[in-house]
C-alpha cells in the first residue's frame, strides 16, 4: 500500500507491504541500517526511532502507520557534516560500548531532551530505562545526558 | 608519550554514535537468500523421519535436513564433537535444530517450514545435572562422541555415573581428612545457580556463500574468527585458505559467540543453495542457542577457631545444556579456581560436565568462575558469623599472597587481591555504622573477592603495517565486541612507536588478510594480542631505527624514536621522521614496512593430576554491596557497589571502568532477577517480555569502580586484562549484604528473588529483628 | 508476520461496517500487543481494521459534572501525561505513567489495554477501583458497561465479534477522594505487575464513606476486596482495620502462579501491599 512520510527531512512516497513494519521499511527498504533490532518485543529499546518527534519502537509499527508522519532516525540527526549535540555528548562520555544500544539510546535522549530540555537525573533515569545497554554504559549516558541539555542549543531541537 | 593510561577517545565511536557502524546483522550480499530453522518442540526426542517434499517444493526454497549431509562427519564442537549441524536421530532440547529453509525473503522461508513434517517419538528427560550424572540416568548421547583436535581432556569415566558426564576435573592437595581431622568447625552447604541468559543486543547472525573455487567465505559475529575457520574447514572437508571469515563490529556478545554456533548450519545451507545465505536469529533462538552454565556447587570447609581455613572440599555440577560446547573447559577452570583466593593446605576439588535436556550452555563471562565464587564467597560469611570475625578480616586472614603456590602448582606473583580488597572496603565504608533503614526495611553490608585465570596455552599473532607516512595498521583477528580493543591495541602500539594514536588504525577480523588470534575471549585481547601488537611494533622500531642509522650515518646504539622521528641521542635535529626514513628508503614516498609478531603462552594442566600450569596470568578483584532488604515484600534494592579489579596497567582507564561497570550490571541481575526458567523441559521465558535485564533503574543508585595496578610480567606495560574480573565477586558481595541485613539468614540460590528472601526469613524468624 | 489485507477507515461508522462485514477482522490499535502476536504467529488474522484513523475515538474530555471520557485510542502516554487526569486522577496518571517504557506508552492505547484484557496489566485495577465504565459500539448500537464486569478472564472480555470500545468513561471523583496505585515488580525495573494495587477512598470527616480496593495482575481478572471494602464504610481506617482488610483481601484473591512468583508469594504480597497503599491513603489524610 501507498504511505507518504517523511523521513530525516526527505518528504517520500512509498510503497509498503501491509505486513512489514516501520524498521523493515528503515533497513531492508530505505538501507538506513543504524536503526537495529534487539528483542523484537519493544522491551530492549534498541530500535528506537522517533515518529513526529515522540519515542516509538520501530519494530512494533506497521510500516503503513506511519502514513502522513515525520520519522526521525539516527542518520537524520547533525546538520551539514556536523554532529547533534547529544551525539557529541556521548562520545565525550565514552557513552557506549558495542554500540548495539546507541543509535536507540540517542534517539531516546533526544527524545527526553525535546519534552523536557533540563531533566533531572531521576526524570532522565525514568525516561531512560526502557532502553536496554547489556555492556551496562548507563552512568556514562546520563553523563551524555547532562552534558547535552546543558550545551547552548540544548540538543532538544 | 602518554598513549598509556589514558583514556583517549575511542576509535569506533563516530561509527557508533552516527550509526554508520556495521554489524553482521546489516550485512547484504547480492543474490542473498534468508534462512530460518525449524527447531524441536520437545526437550527429548527420537526423530523417526523428516519429510520435507512440501517445503522443497515451493518454489525458489532450499531446503537442509540431515539427509543432505550424510556424507560429512557434521557434528561440531570445540571439545567434544557433538553437536550435529541438524538433527540426525535425536532432538536435545526445545530449539535443537531439525531442519533449515532458505529463500528469497525471512517470511517466505518462515512459511516454508510449516511444510516440512517431522515425525518424534519421545523420550524421557533429565533437566538437574546432578541427576543426570547418576547412572540410572537418561542418557543424551548414547554414543561417546570423539574429542575435538583443541581439547586437551580429562577421561571422562573416572567421574561417572552415566554417560551424561561428558568430562570431569580434579585436583587435590595436602590429606583432606587429616584436614578436616584438624578443624573446630566445619562448613557443609550447596549452593545453586540456575542458567542465565547473555542478553547480546545483537543476535547471532551469519552470511555464507560457496565460490567457484569451492571455499567458502563467512562473515559472522563470531567472537573466535580463527578458530571458527578451523572448525569449518573441518567439518566441510576444507583447508584453511579455503575458507574466509569476515567480522565486522559485533553488537556485545559476553561469551555467546564463542567458537561456531550457527556458522556451519548457514555454510551448509549456502552450499545447497549455491547462493550466498543469511541467517539472523531471532531473539527466541538466541536463548535456544546459548546460556550459562547452571550449576549445583556442594561445599565442604573445615575452619580453626582463628579463622584459618584448613581444608575444603567441592564438588560442582555443571549443567551443560544438550551439547558440550565450552563446557568441558568452563567446569575445568570452575573446578580448579573452586577453592578460591586462599590459602588453604589440605583440598580437594573436582568438577562434573554434564549434559541435560537443556539449551547449550556456553561460554559466557567469567567462564564457569562466578558460580563456585557464589558458593565459596557466600560460606565465608556464614564461617564469619559463627566464629565471631569481621567478614573482611576473616578473608585477610586467609588470602593468597605474593609467591603463593596455588592447588594446580602454579606460582602467583605480585596478585594485587588485598589491595583490591581494602579499596573496596574503604570505599564501601567497611566498618562505619550501616545507615539507619527506614521501618520494615533491613540494610546490610556485603563484600567478597575472587581470583580468575585466562585460557592457556593460547596464542595471538599481530602483523603491524607502516605506512609510507608514518602512519599505521595492525592487521589482528581480534574482535571488537564493545570491549575498546580497537582503541587500546592502538595505544599499545602509538606508544611503543611514538606516535599519536589516531595514526594508528587497528583491522577487524578478516582470516584472509589478518593473522591467527585463538579468540577473544578470556580477558586476554590487551594481554595477549597487545603484546603480540607491541613486539611487532617494536619490530618496526628496530627497522626504522637501523634504516635511520645509515640515513643519519649513527650508530643505532646512539638512536631513539620519539613523536614519530628517530633522532639521534642529545643532537635532536639530527633527525628524521618515519616518513622521511620511507621515502629515502625506496626512493619514493610510497611503500611500507612490516613487523609480525606472535605471542604465545604455555601452560595446561595435566589431565591426571591436574597440576601444572594453569593460567598465563591472574585477575583478582573484589566487590563490596550495601543492600536495602523490604522485610515484607523481600525485595532488595542495592543502594551502593563499590568493585576493584587488579588491571596490571590500565592502558585506557574509561575502558577499564566500563568494563567494570558492564561486569556489575551483569551480576546485579544475575544475583536478584535473572534465570532462564524451564517448565517440564519447556523453556518458559525465552522473550525479553519476560527476561528481564538491568535498567538504568535497576542501577546501583551509588557505583564506584576502582582500578588496582599490580603489573603482571608478560602484558604490555604490565596490563593483565579486565573484561571479567569484577563479574565473580558482586554476586556474593550482594548476598552476603542480604543476609547481613536479614541477620543471617542466608539465600544460597541465585536469583536472591523477593520470594526466597522471605522463605529465608521465615526459617530464621529472628532474622525479622 | 503472515501477509494480511489492512483497511484504513476514516470514520467510525466505517470500521464499524467493516467490522460487521467480517467477523474474523481484528480491530488494530496501537499494536503493542497485536503486532507481538503476529509476529509469533500466535494469531494469524487476514484482516485488520485499523483504527487510528478515526477523530471520534481519539481525544480526552474533562467536565466537573460527567467526569473523564478517554477515547479509546488514546495512547497511555497521553492518558499520562493530559492535565486533567493528573489534576483529577492522579493516580491514574501513575497506573499509566508504570506501563511498559515511554516507546510503548507512545503506542499502546488505553482501549487497547482494555480490550486486550492481559493480566498483568496496570490501568485496569485502577480504573476499576475509580469506578470507571466502558463505551462500546457495533453497527447495532451503543451499550456501556463498567470496566469491572467487561473483563471476564485472562484475555477475554464481554466483546462480541463487531464491537469496538469507543471510550472510557470515569466519573467524577468526589471532594478530598484519596487514590493510590502500588505497582510492585519483582525483578527488573522493567518488568510487568506481579501485583499491582489500586485504592480509591472517599472520606467523611475522618471516616471513610466509601473505598475501592482493587488488586491487579494477580488473578486472571483485577479482583475487587469487596469485603474489605464493606468493613471500611462508616468507619476511621484504623491500623487494626487495615491489617484486616489487608487479610480479606489475600483471601479475595486467587494468584496465577508465573515467572515473577507463586501464588503463595502473590498472596502474601497482597496482604503487604494493600495495606501499605491503605496506609499512604489514610496518612495522606491525616497530613
Ligand atoms: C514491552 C511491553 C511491556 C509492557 N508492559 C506493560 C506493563 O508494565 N503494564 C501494562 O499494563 N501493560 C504492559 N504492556 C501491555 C500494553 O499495555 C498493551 O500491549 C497495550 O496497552 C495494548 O494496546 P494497543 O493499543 O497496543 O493494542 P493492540 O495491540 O492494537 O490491540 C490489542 C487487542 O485489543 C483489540 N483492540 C484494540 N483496540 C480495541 C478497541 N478499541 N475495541 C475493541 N478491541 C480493540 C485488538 O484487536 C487486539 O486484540 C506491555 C507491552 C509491551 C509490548
Amino acid at each position: 500500500m501507498k504511505v507518504g512520510v517523511q523521513i530525516n527531512e526527505r518528504e517520500l512516497e512509498l510503497e509498503v507491504a501491509t505486513n512489514s513494519t516501520l524498521i523493515d521499511l528503515l533497513r531492508e527498504d530505505l538501507g538506513l541500517r543504524g536503526t537495529v533490532e534487539g528483542c523484537g518485543v519493544g522491551v530492549c529499546g534498541s530500535c528506537t526511532v522517533l515518529v513526529d518527534g515522540r519515542p516509538v519502537s520501530s519494530c512494533l509499527v506497521l510500516a503503513a502507520d506511519v502514513d502522513g508522519r515525520v520519522v526521525t532516525t539516527i542518520e537524520g540527526l547533525g546538520r551539514n557534516g556536523a554532529l547533534d549535540p547529544v551525539q557529541e555528548a556521548f562520545l565525550e562520555h565514552q557513552a557506549f560500548q558495542c554500540g548495539y544500544c546507541t543509535a536507540g539510546m540517542i534517539m531516546a535522549v533526544k527524545g527526553l531532551l525535546a519534552e523536557n530540555p533540563r531533566p533531572s537525573a531521576a526524570e532522565a533515569k525514568d525516561y531512560l530505562s526502557g532502553n536496554i545497554c547489556r555492556c551496562g554504559t548507563y552512568e556514562e549516558v546520563l553523563g551524555a545526558v547532562a552534558t547535552a541539555a546543558a550545551s547552548s542549543d540544548g540538543g532538544g531541537d | 608519550m602518554t598513549a598509556i593510561g589514558t583514556s583517549v577517545a575511542r576509535a569506533d565511536g563516530p561509527l557508533k554514535v552516527t550509526g554508520q557502524v556495521q554489524y553482521t546483522v546489516d550485512t547484504q550480499l547480492p543474490g542473498m537468500l534468508h534462512a530460518k530453522v525449524l527447531r524441536s518442540p520437545y526437550p527429548h526426542a527420537r526423530v523417526l523421519a523428516v519429510d520435507a517434499t512440501a517445503a522443497a517444493a515451493r518454489p525458489g526454497v532450499v531446503v537442509l535436513t540431515a539427509a543432505d549431509l550424510t556424507n560429512l562427519d557434521h557434528a561440531f564442537g570445540v571439545a567434544l564433537r557433538d553437536q550435529p549441524i541438524v538433527a540426525i536421530d535425536r532432538v536435545r532440547f526445545v530449539g535443537d535444530p531439525v531442519a533449515a529453509v532458505a529463500a528469497d525473503t525471512p517470511e517466505a522461508a518462515e512459511a516454508a517450514l510449516e511444510f516440512i513434517d517431522v515425525e518424534y517419538e519421545p523420550l524421557e528427560t533429565v533437566m538437574d545435572p546432578e541427576a543426570a550424572a547418576a547412572d540410572d540416568a537418561p542418557v543424551l548421547h548414547p554414543v561417546e562422541r570423539p574429542r575435538a583436535p583443541m581439547f586437551v581432556g580429562w577421561p571422562a569415566e573416572r567421574f561417572r555415573g552415566s554417560l551424561n558426564v561428558c568430562s570431569g576435573y580434579h585436583v587435590e592437595q595436602g590429606d583432606l581428612d587429616a584436614g578436616f581431622a584438624s578443624a573446630d568447625h566445619v562448613f557443609e552447604d550447596t549452593y545453586r545457580v540456575p542458567p542465565i541468559h547473555h542478553g547480546n543486543l545483537e543476535p547471532h547472525a551469519a552470511v555464507a556463500s560457496w565460490d567457484h573455487r569451492g571455499h567458502l567465505n563467512v562473515i559472522s559475529s563470531t567472537q573466535s574468527p580463527s578458530i571458527v575457520r578451523l572448525q569449518l574447514a573441518e567439518i566441510f572437508g576444507l583447508t584453511e585458505n579455503q575458507v574466509r571469515v569476515v567480522v565486522p563490529y559485533v553488537g556485545g556478545a559476553y561469551g555467546s559467540k564463542v567458537y561456531a554456533k550457527i556458522e556451519p548450519l548457514v555454510a551448509a545451507i549456502a552450499r545447497k543453495a549455491g547462493r550466498p545465505v543469511r541467517l539472523v536469529l531471532t531473539r527466541e533462538e538466541v536463548f535456544a542457542t546459548a546460556a550459562r552454565h547452571a550449576c549445583t556447587v556442594h561445599i565442604r570447609t573445615g575452619v580453626r577457631n582463628d579463622g584459618t581455613i584448613v581444608a575444603r572440599e567441592v564438588r560442582a555440577f555443571y549443567d551443560t545444556g544438550a551439547y558440550a560446547d565450552t563446557g568441558p573447559r568452563a567446569s575445568k577452570k570452575g573446578g580448579y579456581l573452586a577453592g578460591g583466593p586462599y590459602r588453604i593446605e589440605h583440598q580437594s576439588l573436582t568438577s562434573y560436565c554434564v549434559y541435560t535436556n537443556k539449551a547449550p550452555a556456553v561460554a559466557y563471562r567469567g567462564f564457569g568462575v562466578p558460580q563456585v565464587v557464589w558458593a565459596y564467597e557466600s560460606q565465608m560469611d556464614d564461617i564469619a558469623a559463627r566464629l565471631a570475625i569481621d567478614p573482611l578480616e576473616l578473608r585477610r586472614r586467609n588470602l593468597i599472597r605474593d609467591g603463593d603456590t596455588f592447588v594446580t602448582g602454579d606460582v602467583l606473583r605480585n596478585p594485587g587481591l588485598d589491595e583490591a580488597l581494602e579499596a573496596v572496603a574503604e570505599a564501601g565504608d567497611w566498618g562505619s555504622p550501616v545507615p539507619e533503614a527506614r521501618p520494615g526495611f533491613a540494610i546490610g553490608r556485603g563484600v567478597a573477592c575472587a581470583i580468575k585465570s585466562t585460557s592457556t596455552p593460547s596464542n595471538s599473532a599481530a602483523s603491524v603495517r607502516l605506512n609510507a607516512d608514518g602512519s599505521v595498521h595492525l592487521l589482528t583477528s581480534s574482535v571488537e565486541i564493545g570491549q575498546g580493543s580497537t582503541t587500546a591495541l592502538a595505544q599499545v602500539i602509538a606508544e611503543t612507536l611514538s606516535i599519536p594514536v589516531s595514526r594508528v588504525t587497528v583491522s577487524l577480523p578478516d582470516t584472509d588478510v589478518t593473522p591467527f588470534d585463538q579468540s577473544t575471549i578470556s580477558s586476554r585481547t590487551t594481554f595477549s594480542v597487545g603484546r603480540a601488537a607491541t613486539d611487532a611494533a617494536a619490530k618496526i622500531r628496530q627497522q626504522l631505527m637501523s634504516l635511520a642509522a645509515s640515513q643519519l650515518e649513527a650508530a643505532v646504539t646512539d638512536l631513539d624514536v620519539d613523536e614519530g622521528s628517530v633522532f639521534v641521542r642529545g643532537s635532536r635535529d639530527r633527525s628524521l621522521t618515519f616518513a622521511e626514513i620511507i621515502r629515502r628508503h625506496f626512493g619514493s614516498p610510497a611503500g611500507s614496512l612490516f613487523g609480525d609478531s606472535v605471542f604465545q603462552t604455555r601452560g595446561g594442566l595435566d589431565p591426571l593430576t591436574g597440576k601444572g600450569k594453569a593460567s598465563a596470568t591472574w585477575f583478582y578483584s573484589a566487590a563490596a554491596a550495601e543492600v536495602e532488604v523490604d522485610l515484607e515484600t523481600g525485595k532488595a534494592r542495592v543502594l551502593r557497589i563499590a568493585t576493584s579489579a587488579d588491571v596490571g596497567k590500565a592502558i585506557n582507564p574509561a575502558q577499564c571502568h566500563l568494563q567494570n561497570e558492564g561486569s556489575m550490571l551483569t551480576a546485579l541481575g544475575s544475583a536478584l532477577f535473572e534465570e532462564v526458567v524451564y517448565d517440564a523441559g519447556q523453556p518458559t521465558n525465552s522473550s525479553f517480555l519476560d527476561y528481564g535485564m538491568p535498567s538504568l533503574e535497576d542501577h546501583p543508585l551509588e557505583f564506584h569502580s576502582i582500578l588496582v595496578e599490580h603489573p603482571s610480567e608478560d602484558g604490555p606495560f604490565g596490563a593483565r586484562g579486565v573484561g571479567e574480573s569484577v563479574i565473580s565477586p558482586v554476586a556474593p558481595a550482594i548476598g552476603n549484604a542480604v543476609a547481613a541485613a536479614l541477620g543471617g539468614a542466608r539465600v544460597r540460590e541465585l536469583p536472591i528473588s523477593p520470594e526466597r528472601v522471605l522463605a529465608a526469613v521465615d526459617q530464621q524468624p529472628e532474622a525479622r529483628a | 508476520m503472515q501477509p494480511f489485507e489492512l483497511l484504513q477507515p476514516r470514520t467510525l461508522e466505517d470500521a464499524l461496517d467493516r467490522l460487521a462485514d467480517d467477523e474474523e477482522a481484528r480491530p488494530l490499535a496501537g499494536g503493542t500487543a497485536l503486532v507481538v502476536l503476529m509476529k509469533h504467529a500466535l494469531l494469524r488474522p487476514e484482516r485488520l481494521v485499523n483504527l487510528k484513523r478515526i477523530p471520534a475515538l481519539q481525544g480526552i474530555d474533562w467536565s466537573s459534572e460527567t467526569g473523564l471520557r478517554i477515547g479509546a485510542l488514546t495512547t497511555i502516554r497521553e492518558v499520562e501525561q493530559h492535565q486533567a487526569v493528573r489534576t483529577w486522577f492522579p493516580a491514574l496518571a501513575e497506573a499509566c505513567h508504570v506501563v511498559a517504557n515511554v516507546r510503548i506508552r507512545n503506542l499502546a492505547t488505553l482501549g487497547g489495554n482494555l480490550a486486550h484484557a492481559d493480566y498483568q496489566s496496570d490501568p485496569p485495577a485502577m480504573l476499576i477501583a475509580l469506578g470507571a465504565r466502558v463505551r462500546i459500539r457495533s453497527v447495532s448500537g451503543e451499550r456501556e458497561e463498567p470496566l469491572e464486569t467487561f473483563l471476564v478472564s485472562g484475555y477475554q472480555t464481554t466483546l462480541e465479534p463487531g464491537e469496538l470500545v469507543t471510550d472510557i468513561l470515569v466519573p467524577p471523583p468526589t471532594a478530598g477522594r484519596r487514590m493510590q496505585y502500588l505497582k510492585f515488580t519483582t525483578r527488573s525495573a522493567e518488568d510487568r505487575p506481579c501485583v499491582g494495587v489500586a485504592v480509591s477512598l472517599g472520606l467523611e470527616g475522618t471516616a471513610c464513606r466509601d473505598l475501592r480496593v482493587v488488586v491487579g495482575a494477580v488473578s486472571s481478572t483485577p479482583v475487587r476486596v469487596a469485603e474489605g471494602e464493606e468493613l471500611a464504610t462508616g468507619k476511621v481506617l484504623t491500623p487494626d482495620l487495615i491489617d484486616e482488610i489487608a487479610g480479606r483481601a489475600a483471601s479475595a484473591v486467587d494468584p496465577i502462579g508465573d515467572v515473577r512468583g507463586s501464588p503463595e508469594y502473590k498472596r502474601r504480597l497482597v496482604q503487604v501491599l494493600v495495606r501499605r497503599s491503605l496506609l499512604g491513603s489514610v496518612t495522606e489524610v491525616s497530613a
